[in-house]
């Protein structure tokens, strides 16, 4: 079988040390020198509360691999969902990211460095960018509206409005060149966002966003992404480079389709070791697998009738790692193999599921 | 011939209307609502000037050529050597062509896109429309850093001196260049800015670039800036990275036309934008051409033919063989100049 190249393995990153053990000025500090952290949210001189700093999203997050993960089936619309289907077995040759282009916008608040600047008019965030560059937003807050006819754009355009202590911040004018997570979930032009962005106290931010597309989702879409402040260090910047020379190289899935009823019976628990299962569930024509309670959905794409190849930069599964079923005699579905890139890890088969969640 | 590409052409601009003239909050107005650009300039809340707003660079004799300043021997011949491979390249090996950063030019390269800055006590921000690039100079008085990591943007820390903001940069990476004709640059080089804004509508800024190890002596040009009253920066994601492949750079053999031949050509030649002309000089065995943003190389196919910059350039010669005009094949369509008397 082809080795595969993927998106997430083609990464350059030049990281740049930059001030990183700078100590902030006018953070508030416990006696022995540290950022307190549950000191009082600060506010400016208009009485807002002031969301300038550093900050740094939760990281680990369902929602950067599926950002779907709380769908049901039929609240995806036939079209987004076979163009996702069509993204998941390409393995993300196809993705903006392989080609240096803009992460699901979501993921900017999942993952990463962030630096808000307010200002009474108007409001930057400035993403590091994780494996890719860096992009920057405006949210203008001078009471201006979103623009009537707006060109869609990669990041859309932004205004913000004060509901108390919360900033409510509504994005529209997206084009739809942006996925909405790492495996492939695509959005139309019509894509609102909105971001309620609240600084609890100095060093925590609780941040809600809904993202609403009728003509992709039947429903809104809301996750948390709480921050918390990154005292005393600084942003990397980040350039995306390159990958305009090894994007060619991507070779993409063999678009081999199983089919659903097989599909299913793959579908359950499978124990790895003694109180270590992964769970393998039906994603509409591909499946998908949960190694880690909390830990992300890998997509997986198939290859063959019983191999599927991972996708995703997930901890335990990375892009590229297979995963063979195991089938007894009588044909009935008894394990599975997962060939990592630390090893081959065995799984023996507990229940069969529900099939498709 | 191939048909020869050039930086300025491969740029992928996706460009996008956002808020047209939305007012900007504040801004000084005349009697009939019109920006009053000759206002004098805001001061920020602790009395220094305010440098925040949307600023376009106005194009300048030396921006395109940046060492136009320098004697010869004033670049060092590593640097020197560097920029001519380029230059024979057609630049197809520089930054823009790769999407990559444009390194310390931003905001003032020849055509550069507009550039915002907003100005908080302890930090400004300046983001750059092209490639959604910022960056951060930090004003809460800490130092540069020391022994930083190469970087595409460099670090920067600004001081006020008087109404003056002036910003020292270092830490850059040796990957991109100066201007738009491929000078390079090592990672030794400083850059010192020096931004003041003379009113509401006009921002000065003195560069100043010290790199030693590719130029004898530090050189400082003037760039001016022009606000966009009521306007932003328009998105610009760089996607057509996907072009680089398809550009072939290097000419074939160059036609080494005699210097008595060359010398012929040297002279004014009258333009209907630019009043002093466009002027062709002979340096050493190479003719320039000045078209009012600096000298170019021309670079001889024959004895009679050249190329600028991917353009064709024809000289005309009565039956004499005097020289009597210069003909240019632009996209656009042909333009002569006839030469000045």
């Amino acid at each position: 079988m082809k080795i595969k190249l993927f998106a997430a393995a083609l990464l350059s990153v030049p990281l740049a040390a930059q001030w990183l053990t700078y100590k902030t000025p006018g953070i508030p500090r416990t006696p022995d020198g540290k950022p307190n952290l549950s000191a009082p949210a600060p506010r400016t001189a208009d009485g807002k509360p002031d969301l300038s700093g550093v900050w740094r999203g939760p990281m680990r997050s369902a929602y950067t691999q599926n950002i779907a993960v709380d769908l049901k089936p039929g609240e995806i619309q036939p079209w987004a969902q076979a163009l996702y289907q069509q993204h998941v077995r390409n393995l993300g040759a196809d993705s903006p990211r392989a080609h240096c282009l803009p992460d699901p916008p979501p993921y900017y608040h999942l993952a990463g460095l962030a630096r808000i600047v307010q200002t009474p008019a108007m409001t930057l965030i400035v993403n590091e960018g994780i494996s890719n560059s860096g992009v920057t937003r405006t949210i203008f807050t001078d009471g201006r509206g979103l623009p009537e006819e707006m060109n869609p754009t990669w990041l859309g355009y932004s205004v913000g409005h004060w509901e108390g202590d919360t900033l409510v911040v509504t994005t529209a004018g997206f084009n739809d060149k942006t996925w909405l997570d790492f495996s492939g979930h695509p959005h139309s032009e019509a894509l609102r966002i909105t971001e309620r962005f609240r600084r609890r106290d100095f060093g925590h931010m609780d941040f809600e966003m809904t993202l609403a597309d009728s003509k992709t989702f039947t429903r809104p879409i809301t996750l948390k992404a709480n921050k918390t402040l990154a005292a005393d260090t600084e942003l990397l910047e980040t350039i995306c480079e390159n990958n305009d020379q090894i994007a060619q190289h991507l070779v993409g899935g063999n678009g081999f389709r199983v089919a659903p009823e097989t599909l299913a019976k793959y579908a359950g628990t499978y124990q790895v070791a003694p109180g270590r299962e992964a769970v393998i569930t039906v994603d509409g024509e591909s499946l998908a697998l949960r190694l880690n309670p909390s830990g992300d959905i890998q997509n997986l794409a198939a290859q063959s009738e019983t191999t599927f190849v991972g996708r995703g930069n997930g901890i335990e599964v990375l892009t590229g790692d297979q995963l063979e079923f195991v089938k007894d005699s009588s044909g009935a579905v008894t394990g599975l193999i997962l060939h990592g890139r630390r090893g081959e890890q065995k799984a023996v088969r507990k229940t069969a599921a529900l099939g498709a969640r | 011939m191939h048909k020869l590409a050039i930086i300025l052409c491969v740029m992928s601009v996706s460009l996008t209307a956002q808020w047209p003239n939305h007012p900007t909050p504040g801004m000084p107005r005349t009697p009939d609502g019109k920006p009053d650009l000759s206002a004098p300039a805001e001061r920020s809340a602790d009395g220094k000037p305010d440098l925040s707003g949307v600023w376009a660079v106005r194009n300048g004799n030396a921006l395109f050529y940046i060492t136009s300043g320098l004697k010869p021997e004033e670049i060092r011949p590593w640097a020197a050597a560097l920029y001519q491979q380029r230059a024979d390249d057609f630049r197809r090996d520089t930054d823009g062509i790769a999407c990559l950063p444009p390194g310390p030019k931003a905001g003032f390269a020849v055509g550069a896109a507009p550039m915002k800055i907003v100005q908080t006590p302890s930090l400004v921000v300046v983001l750059y429309e092209y490639h959604t690039i910022f960056r951060q100079i930090f004003t809460d008085g800490r130092a540069l850093p020391k022994d930083p990591n190469p970087a595409w943007m460099g670090y920067s820390v600004g001081q006020w001196d008087g109404d003056n903001l002036v910003v020292a940069t270092a830490g850059y990476n040796d990957r991109t260049t100066l201007d738009l004709a491929g000078h390079p640059h090592t990672e030794a080089l400083r850059v010192t800015e020096r931004f003041h804004r003379r009113d509401t509508g006009h921002l000065d800024l003195q560069v100043t670039f010290d790199d030693p190890k590719a130029y004898t002596r530090p050189f400082t040009v003037p760039v001016e800036f022009d606000l966009i009253p009521d306007g932003d920066l328009i998105e610009y994601v760089c996607e057509n990275e996907r072009d680089r492949p398809h550009l072939v750079g290097k000419r074939g053999e160059e036609f080494r036309a005699p210097a008595e031949v060359l010398a012929r050509y040297i002279g004014t030649y009258e333009s209907p934008v630019v009043a002093s002309g466009v002027v062709v000089s002979l340096e050493g065995s190479r003719l320039m051409i000045d078209t009012g943003e600096g000298k170019v190389p021309l670079f001889a196919n024959s004895e009679n033919s050249f190329t600028m910059e991917g353009t064709g350039v024809e000289f005309s010669k009565d039956d004499k063989g005097v020289v009597t005009g210069m003909l240019q094949h632009w996209t656009e369509g042909d333009r002569y100049f006839p030469r000045r008397k």
